[in-house]
């Protein structure tokens, strides 16, 4: 009895959430009729969460750089924000298209009739935002209030892991060799920050600068942890970088394969990236 | 008001400037960047009476460096511009720089498949001697492709269609081959700006060694391309080797393309101001206006990248950005002057 009441309530819920209309975060005022059962997810974050959310079996297709969790390899790809396959999407006939809010991919399928939710995944406090959206969207509401307060959960016992170290190093990061790297108001800056590190990038310089190689020099950093193959021996090679303390003493953590996702997509694995970083910053 | 003076005396006063602007965009180079330096301590640092390896192993090399790449593309561009009779003959316009960046980043994918670590140093570290020569075989295909299409030099117009639509295409499958590894626009953007961060001593070095190789025939064939500026008619009645001279001066002039792209990506517009500027002021006298030529592009490339690193500080802005924004509108102020002339 009480499971047919749960249900009934459940059904109760979902008649009077759809349709349902939100504004998107490019300001778009979206309606969904009916909780979608076909989509198609352009971000990697996005495929995460909706997967973590328990609609994986949903999704039927993805951009090329979604490959977590394992079974979302095996799904239709459409391209990626530079280069999305919009005829492709517009075939599989989708109820509704997760694209981000960079690229003018929504603009195309609009036009085709299709629904399309554009998604801001940038900062720490999106990862909550776009879970719970995602929930409204899905009819899944009850199960993104459990991931966010799993996700938090996860978060704070890294957090209260990295608490107990006694120093706090400074750090530089590096996504790219030009040399890119982050500013402390970035995703990756807040985790550098919930991990226990100083970021040595001012945050006047927003969040990804291309920094001046002798400013890092100057600001010695004790760790530096980078995100492109090869980074070893690329930043142990570079003129000058020898006498930088994190090179001298070895605490350069470099993250690829995978790991790298980690870091660079809030989205439901952020503890996992966490962790990296308090392993790298305090030892394990 | 240089054009009252006499000419040999506009002309030792054009040499003067310039080494005067080199040694100050030298001075000024060293002095200034991401970090402040009291002048004190860069002065002893550079002496050898204290260590400092932000101006001893980053800023110094990188401001040499930068000179020697600006040099080589300056001299190429006069270079060019004398060996095909065209204003607009430039080692960026005639889809040369491309050719070589081309080269380059196929070597770099190629053998990038085997060892990751190739493909990042071949981008952002001084590069290995042999790949050079892979981009001065890049730099010197594409000029032929070039010429090819544009039914040799003579046409301007065609010359410059041509060598655009070689430079393009060859910068599209660069842009391809680096997008082959996800993530990687940032290094597109570093190698089709520019980039001077990491010149170091082996930079440096390397770039001394083929300006050996490269500049003395260049200068020696200064005679050449002023005969060649009268028709090749009258250069062949002068009794010269033309066609193997024309191919020597176009064999020194890649390779100092080749061995800028190699150490610092593609950077427009040096090859292509520095002569027009000069020789307005020197007339066309190629055996002035090579080492002119020369003097002024290391000038020039080492002041904007003096602004590309101290304008934003501490973060950077990409080399090429400066030349071409500060180069664009100046190059079109030369034009509309001299119409206004006209």
């Amino acid at each position: 009895m009480r499971r047919v009441i749960s249900v009934l309530s459940v059904l109760l819920a979902l008649a009077f959430a759809f349709p349902l209309t939100l504004t998107d975060d490019l300001g778009r005022t979206v309606t969904v009729k009916a909780p979608p059962k076909r989509i198609v997810t352009m971000l990697p974050s996005v495929t995460e969460t909706v997967c973590a959310l328990g609609a994986c079996d949903r999704i039927v297709a993805t951009d090329d750089y979604s490959d977590w969790p394992e079974r979302v390899k095996a799904l239709p790809k459409a391209g990626g924000l530079y280069n999305p396959n919009p005829e492709f999407i517009v075939s599989l006939k989708p109820d509704l298209v997760l694209v981000s809010k960079y690229g003018r991919l929504y603009e195309t399928l609009e036009r085709a009739g299709l629904t399309v939710y554009a998604v801001r995944t940038e900062t720490y406090e999106d990862i909550f935002r776009t879970t719970r959206t995602l929930g409204k969207l899905l009819g899944l509401e009850a199960q993104a209030e459990r991931l966010v307060a799993q996700i938090q959960r996860e978060v704070y016992q890294e957090e209260s892991r990295a608490a107990k170290a006694t120093t706090r190093p400074r750090v530089y990061y590096e996504i790219d060799p030009t040399p890119y790297t982050v500013g402390p108001e970035s995703f990756i800056g807040v985790l550098i920050q919930k991990a226990r590190g100083v970021n040595v990038i001012p945050k006047e310089l927003g969040l990804f600068p291309k920094i001046a190689p002798e400013f890092v020099v100057e600001k010695n950093p004790e760790v530096i942890v980078a995100t492109y193959p090869g980074a070893l021996e690329t930043i142990r090679a570079r003129p000058g970088w020898s006498r930088v303390k994190a090179v001298q003493t070895g605490r350069i953590c470099v993250f690829t394969g995978g790991q790298d996702s980690l870091l660079s997509r809030p989205g439901p694995r952020v503890a996992q990236g966490l962790r990296l970083l308090v392993d790298c910053f305090h030892g394990r | 008001m240089t054009r009252a003076l006499p000419l040999a005396l506009r002309r030792s006063l054009v040499f003067f400037w310039l080494l005067l602007l080199l040694l100050l965009a030298l001075v000024l180079g060293v002095a200034m960047g991401a970090v402040s330096l009291p002048p004190g301590e860069v002065f002893q640092a550079l002496l050898g009476l204290t260590e400092n390896p932000i101006v001893t192993e980053m800023r110094l090399p990188r401001v040499l460096g930068g000179m020697l790449v600006g040099a080589a593309l300056g001299v190429a561009g006069a270079s060019f511009q004398g060996l095909f009779r065209n204003p607009l003959a430039d080692p960026y316009l005639m889809g040369s720089a491309a050719g070589a960046a081309f080269a380059v980043t196929l070597l770099a994918s190629l053998l990038g498949g085997l060892a990751p670590a190739f493909a990042q140093h071949a981008i952002f570290q001084s590069l290995p001697l042999p790949a050079t020569l892979f981009g001065f075989l890049g730099a010197l295909s594409a000029t032929f492709l070039t010429l090819v299409l544009a039914g040799g030099a003579a046409r301007t117009g065609e010359l410059v269609l041509a060598g655009v639509v070689v430079g393009s295409v060859l910068t599209g499958a660069t842009t391809y081959l680096m997008m082959q590894d996800a993530d990687r626009v940032r290094a597109v953007f570093a190698y089709t700006l520019g980039n001077l961060a990491f010149m170091g001593w082996p930079s440096v070095k390397a770039m001394v060694l083929f300006f050996l190789l490269a500049l003395p025939p260049l200068l020696l064939l200064g005679r050449v391309l002023n005969a060649l500026q009268l028709g090749e008619e009258v250069a062949r009645s002068m009794g010269l080797p033309l066609e193997g001279l024309k191919l020597l001066l176009l064999l020194a002039a890649s390779l100092l393309v080749a061995a800028a792209v190699a150490q610092a990506g593609i950077i427009g517009f040096v090859g292509l101001i520095t002569p027009h500027l000069l020789r307005r002021l020197l007339d066309e006298d190629y055996r002035l206006l090579l080492p002119a030529s020369a003097l002024g592009g290391a000038v020039l490339l080492t002041l904007a990248d003096l602004l590309a690193r101290t304008l934003t500080r501490p973060a950077e802005l990409p080399v090429g950005v400066v030349t071409t924004l500060l180069g664009g509108p100046f190059f079109l102020y030369l034009m509309w002057r001299r119409r206004g002339r006209a």
